[in-house]
């Protein structure tokens, strides 16, 4: 009897507990959408000293914070954005977060190349300190110049980027792209071929998916813009011939078969994501189907 | 077998083993049969279920970083698994012979104090050694999970794991020290005080360098000389990263391990020698 009283108690005070949960969640007041955006309390410094030797559990935390943060503005973005053009966001913690990360532990390579990717767009000089940071930790880690020479070419500072993409082919184990990709900002920084090429070997060299992910959206986006121009001269011989744009794809679609560009079944081509292009009819111009194509619009 | 002949190779048998080492060991073996019982090892299961967590969790978390998460995680969790077992059973040792008065029937055979101490120690270490042993294959597993083969982190881990046990050993080695003297929560205070300080080691010496007044600049460098440098032992971040240290480096901060142990465990006999159970 005693001990069917106190089950009792346990089951039915577990469940009163559950609901008196519920509705204590429904009374809370709605949680400070800036808190988010709270300062850190601790710096870098300041970690690593009270760390008692668990630095590296507590970079890990901090790049995990660090991910989860940037993840939670994008999904409540309704837009779609890439991670590299996240300067809407006011990722004003992320910053602070790399770096007590890269603090904590000065050989964890990630947080430097999400610096370099991610940052630019936040806070330049930023992201420019904490990868400069990251070579002064590792003098070995050619990858460190690569992200770096990437931060100067995006800020269209070919003459600085060069200068990092030499130093970074100077070390051991630099790979061969690194010396000639010094010559290509100096001579070509601006083009879509360096572009095509930085973002190659990014996709190539990146720990982190995200990273590589960008890298490949970013290089199908090169590709979208070959194509288009292609479409472009295309539709100047058309409006030679015919002295209008095309209405329909299907008043292109022979010339687009025999140069064997992709087509659908409405003779649409298709981009490097294998979506159709949408035709802006009476323009002599092709864009991308904002709602389908896995190509960044920007 | 006749009754006399195991009788007298039981007591031959018990004559050649009256030696300190034998008596040490009977202690040493108890006092880890103790820990058992108190279900001391059962941390293992826990720490397990963390492992096990993070292994399958934490790759989606840590953007593709889940073997250097899971080193810092497995090696970390097993210092402070470690620490809190050496702290909070080493303190215990002694004081619970004494409560139990069981310290009586052991001073009424013909063990030293300074054996008695040492046998407890060496027990405790041996119920550490298990713990330390059991966690880093238990990690080593986790990384053989993850990457779905070989890992060359299971080879460098080991070394870090070797660094945290000696480390284990000093601390153990301090809490009995202040159990020696004292009540088991000041020896519990204390000793976690010589952990937090003992990972402060090169802060002490840097402030004693930069301190304008000499009595300061004595006083830490004093307590930096005194205190155990336990920074030394902390490879946690550098395993996780494929780096393991040199063998002279685990050699040199082995012996001064030793040595430091040595010396609190002779400190400690000397107090205890001198203690009254009354």
């Amino acid at each position: 009897m005693k001990t069917v009283s106190l089950a009792l108690v346990v089951v039915v005070g577990m469940a009163c507990a559950v609901l008196l949960l519920r509705w204590t969640d429904t009374l809370r007041p709605p949680a400070d959408p800036n808190a988010i955006d709270e300062s850190l309390y601790l710096n870098g410094k300041t970690a690593r000293r009270i760390s008692l030797g668990f630095n590296g559990l507590m970079a890990d935390w901090y790049w995990m914070r660090s991910l989860q943060y940037v993840g939670k503005k994008i999904i409540n973005t309704p837009e779609d954005v890439s991670i590299d053009s996240l300067g809407q966001l006011n990722l004003k913690l992320l910053a602070p977060l790399l770096d007590t990360a890269t603090t904590l532990d000065p050989e964890f390579m990630d947080p430097y190349e999400y610096a370099a990717i991610v940052l630019p767009a936040v806070d330049v000089q930023q992201a420019i300190r904490i990868t400069q940071k990251g070579i002064d930790a590792n003098p070995n880690a050619w990858k460190l110049y690569h992200h770096l020479g990437y931060i100067y070419w995006q800020q269209r500072d070919y003459q600085a980027a060069s200068e990092m993409y030499g130093r970074g082919a100077q070390i051991p184990g630099a790979p061969a792209w690194m010396e000639a990709m010094k010559a290509k900002m100096v001579g070509d920084g601006g083009s879509r071929a360096t572009a095509r090429e930085i973002y190659k070997r990014m996709y190539e060299q990146a720990g982190e998916e995200q990273v590589k992910d960008m890298a490949r959206k970013r290089l199908l986006q090169l590709d979208s813009f070959d194509q288009r121009d292609i479409l472009r001269k295309l539709f100047a011989d058309y409006k030679t011939r015919t002295g209008k744009c095309p209405d329909s794809w299907r008043e292109m679609e022979p010339v687009l078969r025999a140069l064997r560009i992709p087509v659908d079944q409405s003779g649409a081509p298709l981009d490097p994501s294998r979506t159709a292009y949408v035709l802006k009819a009476g323009e002599c111009e092709a864009e991308l189907d904002w709602r389908k194509s896995g190509v960044p619009l920007r | 077998m006749d009754t006399t002949v195991a009788i007298t190779q039981s007591n031959t048998r018990a004559e050649t083993r009256q030696g300190p080492f034998w008596r040490v060991t009977a202690i040493a073996r108890n006092a880890f049969r103790e820990a058992v019982r108190d279900r001391v090892l059962y941390n293992l299961v826990l720490f397990v279920l963390l492992l096990t967590v993070a292994a399958i969790f934490i790759g989606e978390l840590s953007g593709g970083q889940e073997r250097k998460v899971i080193v810092d995680l497995g090696l970390s969790a097993m210092l402070l698994f470690g620490v809190f077992i050496a702290i909070f059973v080493g303190v215990g040792l002694v004081y619970k012979e004494i409560e139990r008065r069981t310290i009586y029937a052991v001073f009424s055979k013909p063990v030293g104090r300074g054996e008695f101490l040492v046998g407890k120690y060496l027990g405790l270490c041996l119920t550490l050694l298990v713990n330390v042993v059991v966690m880093g294959v238990g990690v080593s597993l986790a990384l053989l999970y993850v990457k779905r083969g070989w890992d060359p982190l299971i080879t460098t881990i080991w070394p870090a794991v070797l660094l945290i046990y000696i480390e284990l050993m000093l601390l153990t080695a301090v809490a009995l020290f202040f159990s020696s003297f004292s009540s088991p929560a000041l020896s519990a205070l204390l000793t976690f005080f010589v952990f937090i300080i003992g990972h402060f080691s090169a802060d002490l010496k840097s402030l004693a360098v930069s301190l304008g007044s000499t009595g300061a600049r004595w006083l830490f460098t004093g307590l930096y000389y005194l205190l155990p440098n336990l920074a030394n032992y902390s490879f946690i971040t550098p395993a996780a990263h494929g780096r393991a240290p040199s063998a002279g480096f685990v050699l040199a901060s082995a012996l001064y391990a030793f040595v430091y142990i040595a010396v609190i465990l002779a400190a400690a006999t000397l107090i205890f020698s001198r203690r009254n159970f009354k």
